[in-house]
């Protein structure tokens, strides 16, 4: 019996001939229907820039939420599906906060990374995780996470097949391919965190179809000084005009 | 002889009054003092492991070294802190495997004391005393209660001459009621509290027949742990 390769993307831990799981790379392909999310690491800290797709001006722009705290000393900036990303950074907190509580320490940025991508391969479905009822399909999300470990920031990205990798400067979404190569063009591990800022919203600039505005984009930085700070729309808004 | 038992005797019965044929606890005796300084900890504990007026072992130690920075040491129910102590070097292995690093001193404390607090209803019969080189490279002492809860503290003595032993070291390591002159003040060097530790245990193998042998004291500095071994009574 000949099996065509479009039956193989229909059970999602079914190898294909080639050993590929299809369910999953479709998966890496939903990202791309998202909008972008840029994260730049620098020695004096991270910066996670995000585009918000404001479909309607009827839409309260700030209920897009984007970047989010995880701990005091992550957040996390997420693109794909949104319902699925709100599982990913629940299971993150709650990892960041068992972790605390039992060690009385803040997680690694790696340890909090590994946590969530062990949620994100427990899809099929046989149902013997811990997880109550199995998950039928992958998440279709990737996230960056950027973190404080020992005084020194990081940043990781993870996909839905679960891998996790440190990066200096990463770009997801729908303008990936283009603000990945911008970034890599222009990143320098000697640029000041207001250079990486700057970097992030040139990119995306470059890459968003809408113009750049404080409605349609969130800024958040974390520093070993603030940790989590997110930008208010003044200073988003000023960030903008500097770029001009 | 079961003709003798209680039973036979009804008038003597007392309602209410019933003896548990269950007793899963024992003393097993020992000491622990840990003294922490600014580069460095010591601990010490007897090596007289007893049950009753019975001596099970004259050389069994009582000190732990859970990493190269932490020791942990354990008295009372002997079988409890086997297990205790077993358990902990699992759960700090899994730690280094998923985490990729080794437990400093304060998570090791935070997690000992989580382990013990788990077994609320049905507590290890441990008195446990942690020493160690915390994660700022200064030397530090938690004690714990048996059910987990945990201090940060200078010094600390536990165990079956515990109460005997504290007065001493808040009195020679606290310098509390010595009225002294700030420039009078001894200065804590590692020599000091080695000879204030052991000093102790001489004192308490003489009034506490659970104590006794020989005292085995571990000096935790970032460099690594150095051991000695100093003769007690042994009657």
């Amino acid at each position: 019996m000949f099996l065509t390769r479009s039956e193989y993307d229909r059970g999602v831990n079914t190898f294909s001939p080639e050993g590929r799981l299809f369910q999953v790379e479709y998966a890496i392909e939903a990202i791309k229907l998202g909008s972008t999310a840029i994260g730049i690491c620098t020695t004096e800290g991270v910066v996670l820039a995000v585009e918000k797709r404001i479909t309607s001006p009827l839409m309260v722009s700030s209920t897009v939420e984007k970047i989010v705290e995880v701990d005091k000393h992550i957040g996390c900036a997420t693109s794909g599906l949104m319902a699925d990303a709100r599982t990913l950074i629940e299971r993150a907190r709650v990892e960041c906060q068992n972790h605390w509580f039992v060690y009385n320490e803040r997680m690694s940025i790696e340890s909090c990374a590994q946590a969530v991508s062990t949620l994100a391969i427990q899809f099929g479905d046989s149902g013997d995780g811990d997880g109550g009822s199995a998950m039928s399909r992958p998440f279709g999300v990737a996230i960056l996470f950027a973190g404080i470990e020992d005084g020194v920031p990081q940043l990781w990205h993870m996909d839905p097949s679960g891998t996790y990798i440190q990066y200096e400067a990463k770009a997801i979404g729908s303008g990936s391919e283009g603000a990945q190569q911008n970034l890599k063009d222009n990143y320098t591990k000697e640029m000041t965190l207001e250079d990486a800022i700057k970097l992030s919203l040139n990119t995306l600039k470059q890459v968003m179809e809408e113009k750049l505005s404080s409605t349609n984009v969130e800024v958040m930085t974390m520093t070993p000084e603030k940790q989590f700070y997110m930008f208010g729309k003044d200073e988003v808004e000023k960030q903008i005009t500097e770029l001009a | 002889m079961s003709f003798l038992s209680i039973d036979h005797f009804s008038d003597y019965k007392v309602h209410g009054a019933q003896r548990p044929d269950f007793s899963p606890y024992e003393s097993n005796g020992g000491s622990i003092v840990a003294i922490a300084g600014d580069d460095f900890a010591v601990i010490a504990a007897d090596t007289r492991l007893s049950s009753g007026y019975s001596i099970h072992s004259r050389t069994q130690t009582k000190l732990f070294q859970l990493s190269p920075l932490t020791v942990l040491g354990s008295t009372g129910c002997w079988c409890d802190t086997l297990s205790l102590t077993s358990l902990m070097r699992v759960r700090m292995q899994m730690y280094e495997h998923t985490h990729l690093r080794t437990m400093t001193t304060d998570a090791v404390a935070q997690m000992l004391s989580i382990t013990m607090y788990n077994r609320r209803f049905f507590p290890y019969y441990v008195s446990n005393i942690l020493a160690g080189i915390d994660k700022n490279g200064k030397g530090v002492v938690f004690s714990y209660d048996p059910i987990g809860h945990c201090e940060n503290a200078k010094c600390r003595a536990g165990g079956t001459a515990g109460p005997l032993l504290q007065p001493v070291l808040d009195n020679q390591i606290q310098l509390k009621n010595m009225n002294l002159d700030e420039k009078d003040k001894p200065i804590l060097t590692k020599e000091r509290a080695v000879s204030v530790a052991s000093d102790t245990f001489i004192s308490a193998a003489e009034r506490d027949i659970y104590t006794g042998d020989f005292v085995e004291i571990k000096i935790i500095t970032k460099d690594g742990i150095e051991s000695m071994t100093i003769n007690l009574r042994k009657d």
